[in-house]
């Protein structure tokens, strides 16, 4: 692999670029910021250790292969990864669905409890715990229309005929839970100062 | 689109689930919208607390250098051809086989009839020189313009070529396309293409990778690629050729 010098290691453009340059130590580092995260989200979607492994691999490759289409002025890197390795999450499950069941029967995907633990409740300044505390905030129809439809990548029409109400209650939970959320984790960050 | 449809749109947009019409028609308003934009930055922070609160988990120790290793074949795997998924993006809902007959036509059509040693005005003149045609040909495709590059050498590296633009219009439903083709050195390996626009914007194509001195690449995008008027050729992180691109 070459080795480019990374001018700015902090900025995901200049990340991105090094990447593009197939820097091992660029690849190292987006590595170390999203994997825990790719994998958690195929636990959680995939069930199982060895899918989850198999989505983290496929996803940086899939990085790799898209990574010159990466636009700072569209969004961020973050969840420009996460949306990709849940793109071929579902892609898996889908492809488990027709080989094996109906959609009906799979139900609702196993999601991690968010509720805090005994450890969370403790005043503590990790990102997870304050983002699990940020999803005790939601109220449970809020909680399941976004999880229908980030996990289960139900578009507001099937949330909306899971849950039984109107198409746009849908798209009102759903967008009022990723903002609620925001403005949590925001007057968390802004407690802790 | 008015703001108010595309912020309604938004989650949806953000989290994949919009057909390739509406997808693209909110891309397009984003495009130009300051606080459309911002909204999305919003809610992306939101889809970023769902992912810390419900899957952050460490994986095992040793996928790290298995992946890396995996990325490893990837940057060292012989590619005759671009990657199957770097730059091609399918239009979605529509009939596959028009689109494929029309840019195959194009590239048959402009590629076949240029050679290596055809230069930007002979090229100019030999399209433009059948209006009828050209136009029959744009009828065809759908698009907007074809725009032609001719490759300069930088620092006596040697380096020549062409670059072809087809501007595809989105809102019918036609990608954009490009091709670079360019004679090199016989010692040059690898070098990388990038279109380059005006404020630093840039779109890298695929790698080129030379076989007795010649080498070819291509990228299909449902990008807009009016914004790029110029092709920067890297090879170890220097310029070795480039081309201003303009309407043939």
């Amino acid at each position: 692999m070459r080795h480019v010098k990374i001018d700015d290691p902090s900025s995901d453009q200049a990340l991105m670029a090094a990447f593009v340059a197939r820097d091992e130590r660029a690849a190292g580092a987006l590595y170390d910021r999203f994997a825990s995260r790719v994998y958690g989200l195929g636990i959680v979607m995939l069930g199982n250790d060895h899918a989850a492994q198999d989505l983290v691999q496929d996803t940086f490759v899939k990085l790799w292969r898209t990574a010159a289409r990466f636009d700072p002025e569209r969004g961020r890197l973050e969840t420009w990864i996460l949306l990709t390795a849940r793109s071929l999450a579902i892609d898996l499950l889908r492809r488990r669905v027709l080989e094996s069941r109906s959609l009906q029967e799979l139900g609702p995907p196993p999601v991690h409890d968010p509720a805090p633990g005994p450890d969370d409740l403790a005043a503590t300044a990790d990102l997870a715990s304050r983002a699990r505390r940020a999803m005790t905030k939601l109220s449970n129809e809020q909680r399941s229309a976004l999880e229908l439809a980030y996990f289960g990548g139900r578009t507001t029409a099937e949330v909306a005929a899971l849950e039984g109400i109107p198409q746009g209650t849908a798209k009102t939970r759903i967008h009022a839970a990723l903002l609620k959320l925001r403005a949590e984790m925001a007057k968390e960050a802004d407690d802790d100062v | 689109m008015t703001c108010e449809q595309v912020r309604d749109l938004l989650p949806e947009h953000l989290l994949g689930s919009l057909d390739g019409d509406a997808d693209a028609r909110v891309e397009h308003h984003l495009r130009g919208c300051t606080d459309c934009r911002a909204e999305r930055l919003r809610l992306e922070d939101g889809v970023a607390t769902l992912a810390y609160a419900t899957h952050e988990s460490a994986p095992p120790d040793e996928l790290r250098d298995h992946v890396l290793a995996v990325l490893d074949e990837e940057w060292h795997a012989d590619h005759e051809d671009p990657p199957a998924d770097a730059t091609i993006v399918p239009m979605r809902r529509r009939s596959p086989m028009r689109w494929v007959v029309g840019v195959a036509a194009a590239i048959v059509l402009i590629a076949g009839s240029l050679g290596f040693a055809m230069t930007q005005h002979q090229q100019a003149v030999r399209v433009s020189a059948d209006a009828t045609s050209y136009q029959r040909l744009l009828s065809t495709l759908g698009g907007k313009e074809f725009r032609l590059g001719q490759l300069t050498s930088a620092n006596d590296t040697g380096i020549s070529g062409k670059v072809i633009l087809y501007d595809g219009d989105p809102n019918a439903g036609w990608n954009s396309w490009g091709i670079v083709l360019a004679h090199g050195p016989a010692d040059l390996t690898d070098a990388r293409a990038m279109l380059v626009g005006p404020g630093g914007k840039s779109m890298e194509l695929p790698p080129l990778r030379f076989s007795d001195g010649e080498a070819s690449t291509w990228l299909v995008t449902h990008e807009d690629l009016t914004g790029y008027d110029e092709l920067v050729i890297t090879a170890h992180g220097d310029v070795v050729a480039n081309a201003r691109i303009a309407e043939a």
